[in-house]
């Protein structure tokens, strides 16, 4: 029994106490995503990704271009991840129109894709450190990826969108003096991964915002079908290039990162030490890859594939990346689809979001390792 | 680690750059070296030329007007129209040659790859910003000159951190 209230006094029900916040979709850090979240006081009662400002009709425009000018369009969803983007595709029209790869061309492959990974690994964590206001985090991968784009634009002559690999091997042989130089850089970059330790993952604010935040579980993230880092980071052990090795990651020298945790900062971890583990394939792909040889099977003019389908996947820098692709006797592919690891990641941020602050949310977000415009493609 | 001594260590890294030098290209001033006179394509065995992929050089001589580079550009970005020259060579009958429309190209390079005849190259030339529309719109007159370009600059690695100089 109550006492009814003075005559102008009105008791909040719960349903005003909560409010839903529209973040983006205009993100400043990342492209367009919008993400509804309903907050009760600095509490995340429910969120609701909205993907969808970025959706390009990639897998539509695919099936109205032959297999080799599909190339720059299919790159397109991640600029930053451009080698990785094209790897299940190539491996895929390989498949489908039977060519053969030589030797040394898989080898770049590999260098190529290895390089990109740190790329975009860069960019991701130069976002993250300024989605933490950390604006050092900023400046220091986005300074040293140029390094690196640097040595991906002498090898296939673009800073960004590569359109190097191809079905049938690589656009052009490496050039003069690539491996000494490539080399050099790996070193300096190993020493600079260091100094990022010590100004950011070993930083006590860093730690004290991200650590025990959005904890995700090993059976939840097997259950979600999450892939990559943030599977990784939940102590499971699964990396394509382990598990079903393409090309030559199977003759390659190099460990899974695996962390058990599950939090935010077992996520924002994982992808630091894979750079360490892409030095290594580096160095390993140069010392082992054949001095001399072909880097491309030279294809028939407008190729065409038989009455087959096919599905490669690749391990990009945001988890499994598929492409499956069906022909029809035609040189362009009667369905492609791709499957994405960003859009896969995506859908276990109402889970990990529910009863965090909302100042938890930019890591938790970020820390996905989320692309927004590969999730619409 | 106790949260302040943490929070020094972190300070420390960062400050100690302050006596090393400075990593940025200074753009106009400086201008990055690339590799080789920009991307090629060899049609006998397949395999291109490591280079920039910047704006293209044509070689009249060698263009037969086949359409090729056009039609590799069909459905990329549409960047290429054969356009009549008043020129006359004897492999080039109906004298057609590519005009490239620079405010469409995604410099792919794969019209270079599409090329046959050694005539369709690029070039280390990136600097192609104009204040009209039409001023991107490249004839084959203006695709024959070869680009001056004076680019010097590369980065030095050493033991106190990377720098271009």
């Amino acid at each position: 029994m109550t006492t009814p209230l003075p005559p102008g006094i009105q008791l909040e029900k719960v349903d005003d106490r909560i409010m839903t916040l529209n973040v983006g979709p205009q993100h400043p850090g990342s492209g367009h995503m919008r993400l509804i979240i309903k907050v009760d006081g600095d509490y995340i009662v429910s969120c609701d990704p909205d993907p969808g400002y970025v959706h390009r009709g990639e897998e539509k425009m695919a099936e109205y271009r032959n297999y080799i000018q599909n190339i720059p369009h299919l790159e397109r969803p991640v600029i930053h991840d451009s080698c990785n983007v094209l790897y299940p595709y190539c491996l895929a029209v390989e498949e489908l129109l039977g060519i053969e790869v030589p030797e040394r061309a898989k080898y770049i492959r590999v260098i190529a894709s290895e390089l990109n990974r740190c790329i975009y690994t860069l960019y991701w964590l130069a976002i993250y450190g300024i989605f933490l206001g950390h604006s050092t985090m900023f400046m220091w991968p986005a300074g040293d990826r140029e390094l690196f784009i640097d040595l991906l634009e002498a090898m296939s002559g673009a800073r960004v969108t590569h359109a190097y690999l191809v079905p049938g091997g690589v656009r052009n042989d490496l050039p003069a003096n690539f491996e000494e130089r490539c080399l050099r850089q790996v070193d300096y970059f190993e020493k600079r991964l260091k100094e990022y330790q010590a100004i950011f993952y070993k930083n006590p604010l860093l730690i004290s915002r991200t650590e025990g935040t959005g904890i995700l579980s090993r059976t939840d993230a097997i259950r979600l079908g999450t892939t990559g880092s943030v599977l990784r980071a939940s102590g499971v052990d699964f990396d394509l290039r382990k598990k079903e090795p393409y090309d030559v990651y199977e003759n390659l020298d190099f460990q899974t990162v695996v962390m058990k945790e599950g939090d935010s900062y077992a996520r924002s971890y994982i992808p630091y030490l894979e750079m360490f583990e892409s030095c290594r394939i580096i160095r390993d792909a140069i010392r082992k890859m054949p001095k001399s040889g072909s880097v491309r099977t030279k294809l028939k003019p407008n190729p065409k594939g038989g009455n087959d389908e096919v599905y490669k996947r690749v391990e990009s820098g945001r988890g499994s990346l598929g492409y499956y692709i069906v022909s029809n006797n035609r040189p362009e592919p009667y369905r492609v689809k791709i499957s994405v690891g960003s859009f896969r990641n995506l859908i276990c941020m109402p889970y990990l979001l529910k009863g965090e602050l909302l100042g938890n949310m930019p890591s938790v977000y970020w820390g996905l390792n989320y692309w927004p415009v590969e999730a619409d493609r | 680690m106790s949260t302040a001594g943490g929070i020094i260590r972190a300070l420390n890294s960062g400050v100690k750059h302050l006596a090393i030098r400075r990593f940025t290209l200074r753009y106009p001033e400086q201008k990055l070296k690339f590799v080789g006179d920009g991307f090629q394509f060899n049609p006998e065995t397949g395999v291109g030329i490591a280079g920039l992929r910047g704006r293209h050089i044509l070689y009249h001589e060698h263009c037969t007007g086949c359409q090729l580079c056009a039609v590799a550009c069909e459905g990329i970005a549409e960047a290429i129209g054969m356009v009549k020259v008043n020129e006359t060579w004897k492999q080039n009958k109906k004298a057609i040659m590519p005009q490239i429309d620079y405010g469409k190209c995604v410099f792919c390079g794969l019209c270079v790859d599409a090329c046959p005849f050694y005539a369709l190259y690029m070039t280390n030339d990136y600097e192609l910003s104009s204040f009209t529309k039409s001023a991107l719109i490249y004839t084959p007159a203006q695709l024959a000159i070869k680009p001056k370009i004076s680019q010097d600059v590369e980065i030095k690695i050493d033991d106190r951190g990377a720098t271009h100089g």
